[in-house]
């Protein structure tokens, strides 16, 4: 059964999640402090920790990273089949271990997410 | 080399001969109307009449007329020569397509994809023939942009997914695909994105965009098959969940 | 393909998205896609340090703001930027969904998506940073 369209619209999903998120995230958690850009550290551990326990804020990560997942690996599948990774047997490959990656990641992050929340 | 003479370099392959394709440079006067279809054709005529090249109508409409130029795909009659001259044209036959003969590419696989996505209105039942299929002016409006193409195969040339996925159906048989498919008197439309939703169909595009930048009929394929992705995951996800729905 | 014998084959570039600026900034736009799986990744390890408790994880962090890591960091930022922007145009060429009559303009619709990541952006900051 052909899974792209599936793979596809996670894919895009994924692509409006990271563009929208991704770079303000990245900018607060990553630049803010070490440049002197932010007048606190959102990153740091009381900081970020505090809010972590907010269910928003989780639903916030696991979006986020689920959706940068499956947007990156669709796009890296390509870049490597461009690259000359072709034929059926090398695309499946990269399929299974490049979607594994996505699914059990944003597994990961939905796990971190609940933990301590919902149990 | 006088102030009023170009450079063009063109290149020949001669399969007789074998080997491979080599540039040969030609001096010839320049003007400042002139095309590159009318260097060439002053090649043929003054120069070098083995020189081979595939040229119609001269106006952009009969899609015959397609090089590289300057490593661009172009129509070679609507390029002025003044706008690409940079101390010399560089004319080489369309990327991406095997060369026949110097700028003679072989098509015969682009219009094998073309027939596969059935371009033209397909109906189950035609009917009464002596009436009209009456299309008011927005029906027409709905496919015109995809209707203009005219098959020059530039696309083609632009695409980095064609030059490396030789089966990939590509964007000028999408875009006519999107065509049809948004014809109100057509019936086809399941079937057409049924080819499409395949290994070898759109989902190989990865959206370089490049197509839509060399098309001189502003026929936008890059958008049609973002379009088509788009159907053919909806037609696909409601066969999933409702399988025994009918198609359309 | 089936070709005659006579018919010279084409072979495409190793470098082809060299051969133009469009074709670079692609592989720029496919590469910034790539580095947001790679940072989904880098996210998903910081919840799990957060989870190990205090001092693992403002080792993680230490171990992020160390001058190469930091500014390695900077240029994948670059590219997860001119992701963000490339995505914007790709909706605004591609358009799938239609909510006026007519297609908008490309331009308008980056323009509309530029204001629309702004505002967005401004949420993020108070709903999930809780603020300046």
């Amino acid at each position: 059964m052909l899974l792209e369209p599936i793979f596809w619209s996670l894919f895009s999903l994924g692509g409006f999640i990271t563009a929208f998120l991704f770079p303000v995230t990245l900018f607060l958690l990553f630049f803010a402090a070490p440049f002197h850009l932010w007048p606190t550290d959102p990153a740091a551990y009381s900081t970020f920790g505090g809010h972590w326990k907010e269910p928003l804020v989780r639903l916030f990560f696991f979006v986020l990273i689920g959706g940068s997942l499956f947007h990156g690996t669709h796009r890296l599948k390509f870049m490597l089949m461009d690259a000359g990774f072709k034929g059926r047997s090398a695309e499946a490959f990269l399929d299974v271990i490049l979607n594994g990656v996505a699914i059990f990641g944003s597994l990961g992050a939905l796990f971190y997410a609940v933990r301590g929340w919902l149990f | 080399m006088a102030a009023s003479d170009v450079v063009f370099r063109v290149k020949r392959y001669r399969p007789e001969s074998g080997g491979r394709p080599t540039f040969q440079e030609y001096t010839i006067p320049y003007r400042s109307d002139m095309v590159v279809l009318d260097g060439l054709n002053y090649i043929k005529d003054h120069i070098d009449p083995t020189l081979t090249f595939r040229w119609s109508c001269r106006m952009g409409i009969c899609g015959s007329c397609g090089a590289d130029v300057n490593g661009q795909p172009r129509l070679t009659c609507g390029t002025y020569v003044r706008d690409v001259h940079k101390g010399a044209v560089t004319v080489e036959p369309l990327s991406n397509f095997p060369i026949l003969k110097d700028l003679v590419v072989d098509f015969d696989d682009f219009l094998r994809k073309l027939a596969s996505v059935t371009p033209y209105i397909v109906r189950k039942d035609w009917g009464d023939l002596t009436k009209e299929y009456v299309q008011y002016p927005e029906d027409v409006e709905a496919y015109r942009q995809q209707s203009l193409c005219i098959n020059c195969m530039l696309c083609y040339a632009a695409c980095p997914v064609f030059g490396s996925s030789p089966e990939f159906v590509g964007p000028a048989a999408s875009a006519l695909a999107l065509r049809y498919n948004r014809d109100t008197r057509d019936e086809g439309a399941d079937a057409r994105l049924a080819r499409l939703n395949t290994r070898t169909g759109v989902w190989e595009c990865t959206f370089v965009g490049e197509c839509s930048v060399v098309c001189p009929k502003d026929v936008d394929p890059a958008a049609a098959i973002q379009t088509l992705k788009f159907l053919a995951t909806m037609r696909h996800m409601r066969r999933l969940l409702m399988p025994g729905s009918s198609s359309r | 393909m089936p070709m005659t014998s006579r018919e010279y084959a084409w072979k495409r570039r190793p470098g082809w998205w060299l051969r133009n600026r469009r074709y670079l900034m692609f592989q720029l736009r496919e590469a910034g896609g790539v580095i947001c799986a790679l940072y989904g990744l880098v996210l998903l390890n910081m919840l799990v340090q957060l989870r190990a408790g205090e001092s693992a994880y403002t080792a993680f962090l230490d171990l992020l703001r160390t001058p190469p890591v930091l500014y390695l960091n900077v240029v994948l930022f670059a590219l997860v930027v001119w992701h963000a922007l490339t995505w914007f145009m790709l909706i605004g060429k591609a358009q799938p969904i239609q909510f006026t009559r007519q297609p908008l303009p490309w331009k308008v619709v980056f323009g509309i998506n530029v204001l629309l990541w702004l505002g967005v952006s401004g949420a993020v900051v108070y709903l999930i940073f809780g603020g300046i």
